[in-house]
């Protein structure tokens, strides 16, 4: 980590990739299954990398919050036990996926793993997006980060009625650039619906400050009764690109 | 491999493929559910009547030869004990002989070497071919699956059969009795010890019925298990009426292996 050319910190922009083992090809078997989700997931990674930031900053939910080694990995033995594992410790799920698509986008520079946990109330996501755009120089944001695990009769949570309209709502925050309402997503309400991208999607909310950024949906769909959103944020001061940028 | 018998007499639903067109028609399907191999029989295992060499060449050569037309890269097999039949086979294209009946005819061996053809060298418990096991024997079982099977193989290299095409099959009740085909699926571990390539021919056998107490009919669940047994044994071709469950079988039995990737893996991934 290290600080921003002329010593400001600064967001310049934003990835959301869900989090699903399935994003990781070796575990669909023979069907690839989700080929559009994986290429969405690369198509935003990828636009990060080609902003050229400082840093790239690995959000991901995962049981509690905490910093991991950036050169720590996922290891994907853990649900496919053919699969050979390293022998170093994986990251939890969410961070293991980001920093398999920063690996697969051929992106070398520095990264910080950045776990936020489950459970951890809106204010200490708001806390930590705070501390993130405040130390981490001119740097850009992968958030994994799923919607409701409840979306049908054969989802992981089974089908709860509020989920669709939960989902749509973060949805919209999302397109409208709406970093207030995505910051307020309601957090027992994200807990009963199993969205476990909640705590990650208010850490991104608070970490891209107060403008309204340029978004993109590039995917959002419940294929298997759990939301995956893919989109990607563009920090916009004064209508002029990445601030901080020539 | 199919079985596809050009016979009106075997025992595993009699005379379905006795007819040219039919006969053809099985290939067909067979390979559209994932054979890689037909093995084509003229002459029952069973007693019965008389066969003679000649009108063994007429039901296999011809079909062998449209066969090879439908399908130029299908690995064509004929099961016989007879090196004029086998002679006659390889010259319509037939690509490995399956010498159920253990070696009876050595000549056989030649004319798979002369034709560079693939040859399947098997353990009958020295029975005559065509005739049923009687009060068979063994002081060990397996000992003498493996000592028939090897050296006939020792005898296909010498008789200058290629030994990338020597396979080994313990024959499942030929010379047998259900103990014994019993005994040699929970061993066969020691077959595919040697290195050569186990052949397993089970389906639909009396072992199977034996055991499970089923007729002929009520056979496949049975078949399927040993199949399965074998696969996890490492047994490599595997004699089949049933070719789409035992293709699933294997399939099942090689991604638990981990040799085979599972066509969609979504549960708890999602």
């Amino acid at each position: 980590m290290r600080a921003a050319a002329g010593g400001s910190a600064v967001i310049i922009g934003a990835a959301l990739c869900p989090s699903p083992p399935l994003l990781a090809r070796e575990l669909t078997g023979r069907d690839p299954l989700v080929s559009g989700l994986r290429e969405a997931c690369a198509e935003v990674t990828a636009r990060l990398v080609d902003a050229d930031p400082d840093v790239i900053v690995v959000v991901g939910s995962a049981s509690e919050t905490s910093a991991w080694d950036s050169a720590s990995r996922v290891d994907l033995s853990a649900f496919a036990p053919a699969l050979e594992a390293d022998g170093t410790p994986g990251l939890p799920l969410s961070l293991g996926l980001g920093a398999l698509l920063l690996d697969q986008a051929g992106y070398a520079g520095p990264r910080v793993l950045q776990a936020v946990g489950e459970r951890e109330p809106t204010a200490r996501c708001a806390e930590l997006g705070d501390k993130l755009s405040a130390s981490v120089g001119r740097a850009a944001l992968l958030v994994l980060g799923d919607g409701s695990a409840r979306r049908s009769l054969t989802a992981p949570g089974h089908l709860d009625e509020r989920a669709a309209p939960f989902d749509a709502q973060v949805e919209r925050a999302i397109r409208d650039g709406d970093l207030a309402a995505l910051a307020a997503v309601n957090e027992a309400l994200a807990s009963d619906l199993m969205a476990t991208g909640r705590p990650a999607w208010q850490v991104l909310a608070v970490a891209m400050g107060t403008g309204q950024p340029a978004t993109q949906v590039l995917y959002a769909d419940a294929p298997f009764g759990v939301t995956y959103l893919v989109a990607h944020f563009e920090a916009v001061t004064n209508g002029a690109g990445w601030p901080g940028a020539t | 491999m199919a079985i596809v018998n050009r016979t009106p007499d075997s025992f595993y639903r009699p005379g379905i493929t006795w007819d040219e067109a039919a006969a053809l028609e099985r290939v067909h399907t067979v390979v559209a559910e994932g054979a890689d191999i037909v093995d084509i029989g003229g002459v029952p295992a069973k007693p019965g009547t008389e066969v003679t060499v000649d009108e063994e060449i007429r039901r296999t050569t011809p079909f062998v030869e449209a066969v090879r037309e439908a399908y130029p890269d299908l690995v064509i097999s004929v099961d016989t004990w007879r090196n004029e039949v086998g002679r006659a086979a390889c010259g319509a294209g037939a690509d490995l002989l399956n010498d159920t009946w253990s070696g009876w005819d050595p000549k056989l061996a030649e004319v798979a070497g002369e034709f560079g053809v693939g040859l399947v060298c098997s353990h009958a418990g020295g029975l005559q071919p065509r005739t049923r096991v009687f009060r068979a024997a063994y002081a060990d079982v397996m000992a003498d699956v493996l000592d028939r099977t090897l050296s006939l193989a020792q005898r296909a290299m010498q008789a200058g059969v290629d030994p990338s095409r020597i396979l080994i099959d313990p024959a499942h009740d030929f010379g047998k009795n259900t103990w014994h085909s019993l005994e040699i699926s929970r061993r066969l571990a020691a077959m595919t010890a040697t290195g050569w390539p186990v052949l397993v021919s089970v389906s639909n056998k009396d072992f199977v019925g034996e055991t499970l107490g089923a007729g002929v009919e009520d056979r496949l669940a049975g078949t399927l298990a040993v199949t399965s047994v074998a696969a996890w044994l490492g047994a490599r071709v595997f004699r089949a009426h049933h070719v789409e469950q035992t293709r699933q079988a294997l399939d099942m039995v090689a991604a638990i292996k981990g040799d085979f990737q599972p066509a969609r893996v979504l549960k708890g991934l999602v």
